[in-house]
């Protein structure tokens, strides 16, 4: 008899977990309540992907001249055509998803799932009725959605959310977004380029503060290059809608920011409510995030939690890994999740890449370490397309040379870094990284030359006076 | 060529002063240097700045250096002009090219600094290491 895997929630959790168990011969059904694909495919990495894809053939137009390319006429955009290419993208990968449970014998229901028991699964399909889903084995993928500010309800309109960020219905003069963290970062960019003067606040000292200080402080410029307004260290206190139709935000620093639309990413919340989980007795933590352990078990034998409803690193590539995890071991496998190689990848211009320690947890953890550093101005690579900012950071172990962290802020960063993740990965060192032969003319070549700079051997770079003060 | 109406700073900056107003920017040696210059960051007016201190970071086609001030001070304006024509240091680091005007808080300050002939002696001992 197969197992009955029962999938509540069709995002990157969700789907890889059905489609894994599926190829291991478990019989799944997957309830989903909105789009097969979850908030990834349909409200974040695919959509926002493609609106940067079209921003960044806007500003590569734009400095067509740089490139000898004469232009004649004005450069513009159509915000239907973007949004439809964007749509057509997000549906075609939709399709995919759904071609792949079909090929695979996942039953998909539409419908709101929850847990009636530890095996069965309630579901309150689209036209009203219940059906309920008996299930050997059950994992919630539920999900996130975006956080409210207090005091400041999204509307839809002039207080929005990333959603509908990525609806693109029309580009605000002015655009004030609240959290200079991975999304709102990546929003300022998009809404720059396409013409809104943005300012970004963050209550933390840097933007992209999950990341390495120095790659902060790389991306912070390019901010300023892009003209987008950056303030740190401050917090909204408060909104007062003006009778034209403006806005002005009240920052805790006297400041004020009078603005069209403000864009909150202060952060996600956790689907994990009105889905049974009190009925079945499922452990919760403050945030509302479902408690689990490495084998993705939640303190119900049998019931498995993955993705953002778990609150760990809400990243759609750490939810897929924990689907495979939970799928393995729901079918009676016994595998562990691994964070210490996670990649992030932030699609700012330009774009961050990232794995392993940054360079304050190394000295929190008291280990000893060494840190090369290679600018991709030095590449000529680099200087043929005019992608000239940024850095490649390696850190290394003292002792054992091991790569510890790559940190990459420049043009491909989020290709780049997985050198960096697989290095990890084999526990190479930096002198390994070093004399891997790289391509030329390529911009990986500023990760060997990173490497190499851990042990101050960076061919291509001048002979160091002194150390960086900072 | 340098001028002898300002001051030398030995990591390449220069000054000149008026009354308390020092206008600081680089040298051409710096600025030949470091190459075709495509970005100035420049810090914002009453940003108090220490002598020896970074007062900017200059990024050009070879690499990202920083600018050290000569003088202390309260930053009371910056180079505009820089923001969309960087390469103006390159042309006229004496001149146009300058990056900001400090407000000085200690004109002691400027007895450490060098001459114009100084300054020039000085290169020649860094070439010759």
């Amino acid at each position: 008899m197969s197992v009955k895997l029962t999938i509540i929630g069709a995002g990157p959790g969700g789907y890889v977990a059905a489609i894994s168990a599926a190829q291991k011969g478990a019989q799944v059904t997957v309830i989903e309540d909105a789009e097969v694909g979850g908030v990834c495919l349909n409200w974040g990495c695919i959509p926002t992907k493609t609106l940067i894809a079209s921003a960044s053939a806007l500003e590569l137009v734009r400095n067509a001249a740089e490139f000898g390319v004469l232009l004649s006429g004005e450069v513009g955009y159509s915000l239907a055509k973007i949004r439809e290419r964007k749509d057509k993208v997000v549906g075609t990968q939709v399709r995919g998803v759904k071609g792949l449970f079909k090929s695979w014998g996942v039953a998909l229901i539409e419908g709101r799932g929850s847990l009636l028991s530890p095996d069965v699964v309630r579901v309150v399909q689209k036209d009203g009725t219940t059906m309920d889903v008996k299930s050997d084995k059950i994992i919630i993928a539920t999900g996130s959605r975006p956080a409210a500010m207090p005091g400041l309800p999204f509307d839809g309109e002039s207080v929005i959310t990333s959603d509908d960020a990525v609806r693109l219905a029309s580009i605000p003069g002015s655009l004030l977004i609240v959290g200079a963290g991975v999304i709102g970062s990546e929003f300022a960019f998009i809404y720059r380029s396409f013409g809104a003067d943005v300012t970004m606040v963050e209550m933390l000292p840097h933007a992209v503060s999950t990341e390495d200080e120095e790659i902060s402080e790389i991306l912070e410029r390019e901010l300023k290059k892009a003209r987008i307004k950056l303030i740190t260290s401050v917090k909204v206190e408060n909104v007062e809608k003006g009778g034209d139709g403006m806005m002005v935000a009240k920052l805790s620093n006297g400041q004020e920011v009078k603005t069209e639309r403000i864009l909150v990413c202060i952060g996600r919340s956790m689907n994990s409510e009105d889905i049974g989980l009190e009925a079945v007795g499922v452990n919760t933590g403050k945030r509302g995030n479902i408690i689990v352990n490495e084998r993705m078990e939640t303190n119900v034998p049998g019931v498995y939690a993955v993705g953002d409803v778990t609150g760990n690193i809400l990243l759609a590539h750490v939810a897929s890994r924990q689907g495979l995890v939970a799928a393995q071991n729901s079918l009676g496998g016994s595998v562990r999740m691994d964070y210490s190689t996670v990649p992030s990848g932030i699609f700012t211009v330009p774009e961050i890449g990232s794995v392993g320690l940054r360079e304050k947890q190394a000295v929190e953890k008291g280990i000893k370490y060494r840190v090369g550093r290679f600018q991709f101005r030095g590449l000529g690579k680099a200087h043929t397309t005019g992608e000239l900012a940024g850095m490649v950071k390696v850190i290394a172990e003292e002792e054992t040379d091991k790569v510890l962290g790559v940190h990459i802020c420049g043009a491909h960063a989020t290709e780049l870094i997985h050198e960096g993740v697989l290095a990890m990965t084999m526990g190479a060192t930096a002198k390994d990284l070093g004399q891997m032969i790289h391509a030329h003319p390529t911009l990986s070549e500023a990760i060997m030359e990173a490497a190499e700079d851990v042990h101050g051997m960076s061919v291509h770079q001048p002979k160091k006076s002194k150390e960086r003060s900072s | 060529m340098n001028p002898d109406d300002i001051k030398y700073h030995r990591e390449h900056a220069w000054v000149r002063v008026e009354g308390k107003r020092a206008t600081i920017g680089i040298t051409d040696y710096a600025q030949q240097q470091m190459g075709d210059i495509v970005y100035v960051d420049l810090p914002e007016a009453d940003t108090e700045i220490d002598a020896d201190s970074e007062l900017s970071e200059i990024e050009s086609t070879k690499a990202t250096s920083p600018v050290v001030s000569p003088v202390s001070g309260t930053v009371v304006e910056v180079n505009e002009d820089l923001a969309d024509s960087p390469e103006i240091i390159n042309e006229d680091p004496y001149g146009n090219g300058w990056l900001v005007v400090l407000e000085m808080n200690d004109s002691s300050e400027l007895n450490d600094l060098m001459s114009k002939a100084e300054y020039e002696k000085f290169l020649k001992e860094e070439e010759g290491k």
